[in-house]
């Protein structure tokens, strides 16, 4: 009806569906926020007043298949992916019927059935995954798209940067879609850049950028229908920025004075639905009674999920621990690790070859057993082959787009996996140095440890992270030496592998890849290129099995990593003293075979912790802690640690080797307590 | 039969306590969706609570008493 008078207007059948959209949102929205202003439900919510015309324009643009990665204020793009009302109002009202049955709350709705992957409440986050989805999409040419959402202010912090770039250089199949609601918080968009668009910053990194006004549903479909097209053909990504502003405070409740009065005054007047529907009848395209139909059915939906929530239950007791790992037996000091028996590599070959070497063939085993693991880091491509060697020849091998070399970018490789790995792939990235996790921890502690949980199991997020710590080969000094392993296992949801043994290095790396959850392996640079025995073939080392490396009465070592090596050293000299030590490397630390440990510290009445790790608030006052609890009345002596010194790994040779712990250090202070 | 407690409501980020000011909706009644059903007074302004579903109104809270956000202040029975 709309072609000659309006050039620009979309057909009416698109047009009455975006209005439709549009006012499923506005019930949503409006019904929450009635609900709160009532005392009715109590939590912080994030209107999206004023943005509902932007994924209501691109709903029709999208497939079933194609995937959303949003944000707290992220409502209007749930609704309009088609995640069911019940379940959005379920879960904000904390209700088992919530998309996360009330684990994930207002701010962390997922719901992969509608392909919403991911909703953070950490501003910028979502880039960086959306990569990842649509890297998996690319590798296993499914034909997805990506849409990821992100606010303006979300647009200065380093992860736009990194993911902008990457995308632009894989040609990945997303569209970055910018709601530029004019405010990030309290700061007004001109407080915050002196760039005059986000969309205007394209260019410097290679891709096609366009802002478009997001209160116009023809406008919006128009540009993200180029864009979305764009990513389907394999051209590439786009940055959309929809200017579309801010009607009311950051989030319920919260202040408007820092808003530019006299303009919020004049977007208030005219806000989008009330445009697109005054333009919809101008159009001829509806009626006004047409119109208070749609208006009527929204609100019904709405009303019949309210009803459906507040009848629902909220989540039981047993839920709490369910959904941090696939197996709640994993969970420390929850359940027992109900691991598979060790393998029984009695008739393998063995080989002599360095851990670095059992880690190159773990990694070519899980890329020839598997073709959803694929490889990503910096440097990791031949000839380069990484800079610890790790994966020389892997990519010559299996290709440069399953052995993948990275910019320097630790938040886009973390979050890459995170996502290819939501969309079932089993990635292994790498963090050249343990020390360089810290600049992606928002992805590993925040997202990859997290999203199970948040989303009440509907999502995964197997990855294995593959880290070397440098710690006491001489000179690496402060910021290349540390061992982080605590970070990581006081996050629920990662689990943490240390091994110490080149054998022990290829097993757990097999299990770890082949586990459904997120795994951190930190490789001890110490015992990399050592020559050990190595059986050949596919093995893998269950994650949760300590080994018992000596037996002894007397005392014992409890380590893992490059310590282990040292405890073993100091239990052999301890023997010439006459003291029988028995050593346990613990292997992994999450999950955590506690069992062994009691087991052992009953029998010795005595017990030694050693890392290499700075011993206060390291994992060793866990565990003492732990045993102290478990065996008091049969301990023979207090439990100690030894870790590093509580001083930044220093580099000259005389103060590193007081930093670091080492056999003779172990023993003396088994000698304290055995002697 | 549903049961809807209905709390002090948190309307500001800041917002600890408030005061019940006076009831529009007595005891017994059946209120609408929308209807005014108390006044509350905030640090800044007094807003007219509005009854978020439909049902048999019950008073909890007493006029002139302040509360603290999240106490019990009305229910509503559906
Ligand atoms: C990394 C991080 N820093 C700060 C915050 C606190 N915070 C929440 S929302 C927000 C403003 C974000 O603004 P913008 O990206 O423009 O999105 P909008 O809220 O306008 O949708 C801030 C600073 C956060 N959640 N995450």
């Amino acid at each position: 009806m709309s072609d000659q008078a309006f050039p620009n207007a979309l057909p009416q059948v698109t047009a009455l569906s975006i209005y439709k959209t549009m006012i499923r949102i506005e019930a949503c929205d409006q019904r929450i926020q009635q609900l709160l202003a009532a005392g009715a439900l109590q939590f912080q919510y994030y209107p999206c007043g004023g943005q509902e015309a932007i994924p209501a324009s691109i709903a029709p643009l999208l497939n079933e298949g194609d995937q959303v990665v949003t944000t707290y204020r992220g409502v209007h793009d749930i609704v309009a992916k088609g995640t069911p009302m019940a379940e959005i109002i379920g879960e904000m009202m904390g209700k088992v019927n919530g998309t996360s049955k009330g684990k994930g709350g207002a701010m962390h709705l997922s719901d992969p059935n509608a392909g919403v992957m991911v909703t953070t409440g950490i501003v910028g986050a979502g880039m960086p995954i959306a990569n990842g989805l649509a890297l998996a999409a690319k590798l296993k040419g499914t034909g997805r798209v990506v849409v990821v959402n992100f606010g303006e202010g979300a647009s200065n912090i380093g992860a736009f940067n990194e993911s902008i770039n990457m995308a632009a250089l894989w040609d990945l199949p997303v569209v970055f879609l910018c709601q530029n609601n004019a405010y990030a918080e309290y700061t007004s968009f001109a407080d915050s850049t002196r760039s005059k668009s986000i969309a205007g910053r394209a260019a410097g990194y290679g891709l096609v950028g366009e802002t478009v006004d997001g209160t116009d549903p023809d406008a919006i479909h128009s540009a993200a229908k180029v864009a979305i097209e764009r990513a389907r053909s394999g051209k590439g990504p786009t940055l959309l920025e929809c200017n579309a502003y801010r009607l009311q405070g950051h989030s319920f409740g919260s202040e408007e004075d820092h808003m530019d009065q006299e303009e919020l005054a004049e977007a208030r007047a005219n806000p989008p639905i009330a445009k697109f529907r005054a333009a919809l009848i101008d159009r001829g395209d509806a009626t006004a009674a047409d119109l208070d139909a749609i208006e009527a059915d929204a609100k019904a939906e709405v009303e019949d999920a309210v009803e459906q929530s507040m009848a629902a239950d909220m989540p039981s007791e047993d839920e709490l621990y369910i959904d941090v790992f696939a197996n709640t037996a994993d969970v420390p000091y929850v359940g027992t690790p109900d691991n598979k028996a060790e393998p029984d590599l009695s008739d393998r070959e063995v080989q002599t070859i360095t851990m670095c070497q059992a880690i190159t063939e773990a990694l070519d085993l899980a890329l020839e057993k598997d073709p959803d693991v694929f490889l990503l880091g910096e440097d990791i491509a031949d000839p380069a082959g990484g800079v610890t060697k790790a994966t020389v020849g892997l990519s010559t091998k299996h290709g440069e787009d399953r052995v993948r070399a990275t910019p320097i970018s630790e938040q886009a490789i973390i979050g890459a996996a995170i996502g290819a790995s939501l969309s079932g792939m089993k990635p292994v990235p790498e963090i050249m140095i343990n020390d360089f996790t810290m600049v992606c921890m928002d992805q590993i502690a925040n997202h990859a440890a997290k999203l199970r949980y948040m989303s009440g199991g509907r999502t995964s997020v197997p990855i294995t992270i593959r880290t070397v710590t440098a710690g006491n080969i001489g000179n690496f000094a402060a910021q290349h030496s540390q061992s982080l392993e605590a970070f990581f296992t006081h996050t629920p949801g990662i689990k943490v592998v240390a091994p110490s043994t080149a054998a022990d290095a290829k097993g757990l790396l097999l299990a770890a890849i082949a586990d459904p959850d997120p795994v951190m392996v930190i490789e001890p640079m110490r015992c990399y290129y050592v020559p050990a025995e190595v059986p050949e073939g596919y093995y893998e080392i269950p994650l949760g099995k300590a080994a018992v490396r000596r037996e002894g009465k007397d005392v014992t070592l409890i380590s893992y990593g490059w310590a282990a090596v040292e405890a073993a050293a100091a239990a052999e000299a301890l023997a010439e003293d006459g003291i029988e030590a028995e050593v346990i490397d613990l292997r992994s630390l999450v999950p955590l075979d506690l069992s062994t440990c009691l087991e052992s510290v009953k029998k010795t009445g005595r017990c030694v912790i050693a890392h290499a790790a700075v011993e206060f608030g390291g994992f060793g006052a866990e565990l003492a802690a732990k045993l102290s609890e478990e065996l008091h009345g049969e301990l023979k002596a207090p439990i100690k640690r030894i870790g590093g010194s509580y001083t930044p790994v220093p580099f000259t040779p005389s103060l590193e080797s007081l930093h670091f712990l080492n056999a003779d250090k172990i023993k003396n202070v088994a000698s304290q307590i055995a002697g | 039969m549903a049961k809807i407690m209905l709390k002090l409501p948190k309307l500001a980020v800041s917002m600890q306590e408030g005061t019940l000011r006076e009831w529009f909706v007595e005891s017994g009644t059946q209120v609408t969706l929308g209807q005014p059903i108390y006044a509350l007074e905030t640090e800044k302004t007094t807003v007219e609570v509005e009854s978020p579903f439909e049902g048999t109104f019950t008073c909890i809270g007493e006029v002139g008493q302040t509360y603290k956000v999240g106490d019990p202040i009305a229910e509503i029975v559906q």
